[in-house]
């Protein structure tokens, strides 16, 4: 009964146009006043003590480094690299794009961060090269999703949260599938290239090519603060995420010179906003999960998807499922605050490793982010190639093909994901 | 309304937006200077880590308001466009009243968890001050965010007396997906 009025009233809320924030915490604390007794006092210190989680100060520190290179040119030198790199190649210039948004994706936790980032200078230029507008889009759209998978990532920091999993762990997994989607992504543009004639871009000697590495490599070198940081156990996640944001700073100010002191502030307030706004969603969110575990409503789908007999295969197809129709509606940190309760001690239970589950959570996500009617990505690529909402989701749409093939790999081949942190001696946990 | 009071929201507006900027730039440095301390110099700052967990509370806190006041909250309005103008202009009053229960809501539950720590009359772990006064924020932040709410409602029901054929202004406290802010989702 407090299930169904808590999704019910969550569901007509969020029609309405209510905030998602405030959907989710009105729809937990009217559930709990009417069917538990759970006092307003124990919510209001329950969603205080959500902003006092240690790991989720990763995620105003990860927006900060983020804001800091998306607003010095960081993109643009990553762009002329990638272009060095690939463009000489038949469809190269939408190849060089992928690549962009892969190297961007490694200082940036957002996928919606890399498509404006990346898009704003790729789009026009694959037009001028004699591209199709809906090619354009649906590349970096699609390319954009990798944002989230290839770290920094915010929604594995909040996932790594929730479960009480390791962030380092999280981060060193999603490397592999992120090259593998970017690898893939340039491949399946490399065949129709060569088959509907696409341009190449003048090959450059490697003179050029050094020098496009090097502007670049400062930017590209946060993520080998991050990774090689928590990896050598230099400092935690959320130190990692501080020192990278003042990394980004000293970057941004001092050796590309793109912004100047006076551009700080307002970095400082976007970067502070970005983070309100998902940290409130999250704080109730976290509300949300805490409703559906005292209700026990986790035990009770658990037992029912138990009496199915589901072999762990088939528990995974129905969880992308899922989470395909979840991440349609609403935004990836939240989708996995509200399923990962529920999913979470299924899939311990069936032997699936908490690590692999929340990669798989991740590249759901994504998807969701190119697919209608919510899909954030598709909203920013309308903006930054100025279309339409029903032209983007068409030009997007053949793609999905490259990310679901990709998905299930990952879903079904559990070593893409765990092997590089295993040989690197991160154990499980 | 009258010029004090404009000027009083300016000031209010202002105030919000600096304490955000300084809120995380003390967050940032304070944990990049921790990790310095302890690589380079081999101590620490005992406070750091609470006072960064204080200061993320409050950044956001205050930051929930000033959210409103810009539209950044998501909210889903595509069902909500295609409706008939006299009925949309009824569900954002109804969205608006939500959003005030909610406040309601938090207001309360947050007084009384202040309430309970003033009773306690204990000092933070690490910080010599009381946790009441650490906490205090809480209710005070929702009455805020209640009345930033209340300003959105009035901003969008004057909006519609000027121009009736505006589709876009009608979406009173979420902001339009197409302008959704680029945050990292």
């Amino acid at each position: 009964m407090s299930a169904v009025f808590l999704l019910i009233s969550l569901f007509v809320c969020l029609l309405i146009g209510v905030p998602v924030a405030v959907s989710l915490g009105l729809a937990s604390i009217t559930t709990m006043l009417l069917f538990a007794d759970q006092s307003l006092l124990s919510l209001a210190q329950r969603f205080f003590h959500t902003m006092q989680v240690y790991p989720l100060l990763a995620v105003p520190f990860f927006v900060l480094a983020g804001t800091f290179m998306t607003t010095g040119g960081v993109a643009k030198r990553m762009i002329n690299f990638a272009n060095a790199l690939v463009g000489r190649f038949q469809g190269g210039l939408a190849m060089a794009a992928v690549l962009a948004c892969a190297f961007f994706a490694a200082v940036s936790g957002s996928s919606p961060a890399t498509v404006v980032a990346v898009g704003s200078v790729m789009v026009a230029g694959m037009l001028n090269s004699g591209y199709t507008k809906p090619f354009a889009a649906g590349v970096i759209c699609n390319a954009g999703t990798l944002g989230i998978l290839i770290p920094p990532s915010i929604v594995m920091v909040v996932y790594g949260a929730v479960t009480e999993s390791s962030i380092g762990h999280l981060f060193m997994a999603g490397m592999v599938p992120g090259i593998l989607l970017t690898l893939a992504l340039m491949a399946t543009i490399s065949v129709i290239a060569r088959k509907q004639g696409m341009p190449r871009q003048p090959s450059v000697n490697w003179r050029v090519t050094l020098r496009a590495g090097r502007e670049a490599i400062w930017g590209l070198f946060l993520v080998v603060i991050i990774m090689g940081g928590i990896y050598l156990g230099i400092f935690t996640p959320t130190e990692a995420a501080a020192v990278s944001a003042v990394y980004a700073f000293f970057v941004a100010l001092f050796i590309y010179k793109d912004i100047g002191l006076s551009d700080v502030s307002k970095v400082l307030t976007d970067s502070a906003k970005i983070s309100t706004m998902l940290m409130f969603i999250i704080a109730n969110a976290y509300l949300f999960a805490f409703v559906l575990t005292t209700e026990q409503i986790p035990q009770a789908a658990s037992e029912w998807l138990n009496s199915l007999g589901l072999p762990p295969w088939g528990f995974l197809l129905v969880l992308n499922v899922l989470l395909l129709a979840a991440g349609n509606f609403m935004d990836p940190s939240s989708v996995v605050l509200i399923l990962t309760p529920i999913v979470f001690p299924i899939a311990i239970e069936m032997g699936i490793d908490p690590i692999h589950l929340g990669v798989i959570m991740v590249l759901n996500m994504e998807i969701g982010l190119v697919s209608p009617p919510v899909g954030l990505n598709l909203f920013v690529t309308a903006g930054v190639a100025d279309m339409t909402m029903e032209q983007v989701v068409r030009a997007a749409l053949p793609w999905l093909a490259v990310l679901l093939s990709v998905l299930m790999v990952v879903t079904y081949v559990p070593a893409v994901s765990l092997a590089l942190p295993a040989w690197l001696g991160w154990g499980n946990g | 309304m009258s010029s004090t009071a404009q000027r009083l929201h300016s000031v209010l507006d202002r105030l919000e937006e600096g304490f955000m900027a300084l809120a995380l730039a003390f967050m940032t440095i304070i944990t990049f200077v921790q990790v310095v301390l302890r690589y380079v110099f081999g101590t620490g700052l005992v406070w750091s880590l609470e006072a960064t967990t204080y200061a993320f509370a409050w950044l956001v806190l205050i930051g929930m308001s000033y959210g409103v006041r810009t539209r950044a909250h998501i909210a889903v309005d595509l069902f909500s466009n295609r409706l008939p103008f006299g009925i949309r202009r009824a569900m954002a009053v109804i969205v608006s009243g939500l959003c005030l229960l909610y406040c309601g809501f938090m207001v309360y539950g947050g007084t009384m968890f202040i309430d309970g720590l003033f009773n306690l009359g204990n000092n933070a772990r690490d910080i010599p001050l009381p946790r009441w006064l650490l906490t205090g924020i809480m209710p005070v932040a929702f009455l805020l965010l209640a009345f930033r709410f209340l300003q959105a409602m009035r901003r969008m029901l004057a909006q519609e007396d000027k121009d009736q054929v505006s589709k876009k202004a009608l979406t009173p406290i979420g902001q339009e997906q197409k302008v959704k802010t680029v945050g990292p989702q």
